[in-house]
């Protein structure tokens, strides 16, 4: 009898080891068990050097489960906007408002506790009209910031060229020379001096210097409850931030997009006649859970971006900081650090910043003087993309993508055409610009910024809605140049 | 797909091509059900949006009863094109992987 047992458990021994010889002679799943090989590696070893390197750590690792969850959904911004305006699908839009929700309750959680490290826009009529280049430039890359990094871990050139423009086109943006200073109004200057800067920043100069010290600074920022005086915590983050904010106009748009999109098809094929709020609640649900793999990413992303809050903010309270280039020049990274000892690290989920540093790097390593101006001298830095935490979240993501896709078999390098590519590196252009002016992309001025109770996040939303119509316009006008020169193509 | 192209230059200026055939075919769906395949639309290599609005253009004109096979390796597209039968009046019979894409099968019910 002990020996039958002992039998069927070797054999199941067996059976165990044959199934993982069998998974791993796969091709696909050798290259993604290398990659989070190599990450756990990488990261045990910069433990080994130094604890502190866990806070960047962090970064890497919400990154890599940011790009599996953007995978798994296709998780794409950009069609969030797009299909509604070129095909009439909503169900990335419907995706990205699960998340938000989610999101926001999270973020509450978090604030409640103390760990918040969100810090409100200036609002401002900069929001909208980068919102608006920014849409606009989306519709051309196929892919929004974030979209772009997990398309680039499928294997997608072309929207790798789209973070290569991103990343230049911004730090060049930020860094604009003395010619653009007639771009500026005169009240901007004089505002941008008032404010007693260093003068190695020369605020003076440059357009970017003077809007955002002549401008941005001079406009309020704060979230809905702040605005309103709520200081009890549980009506502050809740109900103003939380539910007013976020929830309730989210759940409005939900609404809208059922009846612009989903409510005729559903009470036809469904074959209701009779309409009733119970049908209609029945539409809403079956709009949310039609695209299932969405809605899964929607959860993942929403629960994980307020999580990840929690756990910055909770290794700055045990390391007593509160930017993370206090912690480099303790370890005595010191040469990437803006005049005020600081690195951007926002303590969330965010995209655009960190490509941009990583233009900059490469442009103040060629000789070019990135310092200059308030956003990398004053605010950002210019760390080594090797100590850039937030640049390592960007990675995390290429990286889980990748991982994921590998496992999915979705995995296929694509080489673009010129005309792909043209649009790529046109698309990402704008992308930058637009980013700059609005502080941030879909990321770091909608999603984060709505689901932490700022207002402002909806004026991004507005203008980037508003260009993405743009856009789907100057498209489908280039698509039906292109057609009338072509002849086999159905577009 | 880069073997049809003499050099690398004209590989790179290559244009998205999307190739449209009514040629009948039966296919075996992965729930056992065969159908008949009446219009093809192969965007292979072609880039957001433009295998969506191939589907949906190629829906607009087919008929009731008509199967359409979308080829394509556009992840995004795995997931919108089958929620475009909401609005079309069409239903989504099956999405296979291939080993270099997808393909999706579309019924038109109306």
């Amino acid at each position: 009898m002990k020996n039958q047992e002992a039998t069927t458990a070797t054999s199941l021994d067996l059976d165990t080891g044959n199934k993982f010889i069998d998974w791993f002679s796969q091709k696909q799943n050798r290259h993604a068990a290398t990659i989070m090989g190599l990450v756990a590696i990488c990261s045990a070893w910069a433990l080994s050097n130094d604890m502190r390197w866990l806070y960047l750590l962090v970064y890497v690792w919400f990154g890599l489960i940011y790009g599996m969850f953007l995978q798994y959904g296709r998780f794409c911004m950009a069609s969030a906007v797009r299909d509604l305006f070129a095909v009439g699908v909503s169900r990335m839009a419907v995706g990205v408002m699960i998340a938000l929700c989610l999101y926001s309750m999270v973020a509450a959680v978090v604030n409640i506790s103390g760990f918040g490290t969100f810090h409100p826009h200036p609002l401002g009529w900069h929001i909208i009209i980068g919102g608006l280049i920014f849409g606009f430039g989306i519709i051309f890359t196929g892919g929004c910031a974030s979209g772009s990094l997990y398309k680039t871990g499928e294997g997608n050139m072309a929207s790798a060229l789209v973070l290569l423009s991103i990343s230049f086109s911004q730090a060049f943006f930020v860094n604009l020379g003395d010619w653009s200073d007639k771009l500026a109004p005169a009240s901007w200057t004089a505002s941008a001096l008032d404010k007693g800067m260093p003068e190695e920043l020369s605020v003076e100069h440059g357009w970017f210097d003077q809007f955002t010290a002549g401008y941005i600074w001079d406009l309020e920022a704060a979230t809905l409850a702040d605005m309103m005086n709520v200081t009890q915590p549980i009506a502050k983050y809740f109900l103003t931030d939380s539910l007013l904010v976020t929830i309730l106009p989210a759940s409005i748009i939900l609404v809208v997009l059922y009846k612009a999109y989903y409510c005729k098809g559903y009470l036809r094929r469904q074959k209701i006649e009779k309409q009733g709020m119970t049908c209609h609640l029945g539409g809403v649900w079956s709009m949310i859970t039609s695209s299932k793999n969405t809605a899964i990413a929607g959860i993942g992303l929403g629960i994980f971006s307020g999580l990840h809050v929690w756990a910055t903010g909770a290794l700055r309270e045990s390391y007593g900081i509160f930017n993370f280039g206090e912690l480099l020049e303790d370890m005595g990274h010191t040469a990437g650090l803006s005049i005020q000892g600081t690195v951007f690290d926002p303590g969330y989920w965010y995209i655009t910043t960190q490509e941009a540093q990583w233009g900059a790097w490469v442009m103040e390593n060629v000789g070019m003087d990135m310092r200059s101006n308030i956003f990398f001298g004053m605010d950002n830095g210019i760390p080594n993309p090797l100590i850039n935490a937030p640049g390592f979240m960007s990675i995390g993501i290429i990286l889980g993508a990748a991982t994921l896709a590998l496992l999915r078999r979705e995995f296929k390098w694509k080489i673009p055409n010129m005309e792909t590519a043209f649009f790529a590196l046109a698309g990402g252009l704008l992308m930058g610009i637009g980013a700059r002016i609005a502080m941030g992309c879909n990321i770091g001025a909608f999603f984060a910024t709505v689901a932490n109770g700022d207002i402002s996040g909806w004026m991004f939303l507005l203008g980037m809605v508003a260009g993405g119509y743009l856009g789907v316009q100057a498209f489908n006008f280039w698509m039906n140049w292109r057609t009338s020169q072509i002849d086999d193509c159905p577009l | 797909m880069k073997q049809q192209f003499t050099t690398w230059w004209a590989w790179l200026l290559r244009k998205e091509v999307i190739s449209i055939s009514r040629e009948l075919h039966s296919v075996e769906l992965p729930d056992g059900e065969v159908v008949r395949v009446t219009h093809t639309v192969d965007c292979m290599d072609t880039s957001c949006p433009r295998p969506q609005m191939a589907a949906m253009n190629m829906l607009e004109t087919m008929k009731k009863g008509n199967v359409l096979e979308l080829i394509t390796d556009n992840p995004t597209a795995i997931e919108t094109v089958p929620a475009l039968v909401m609005t079309l009046y069409c239903q989504h019979l099956a999405t296979i992987h291939t080993d270099d894409g997808w393909c999706i099968y579309i019924r038109k019910d109306d």
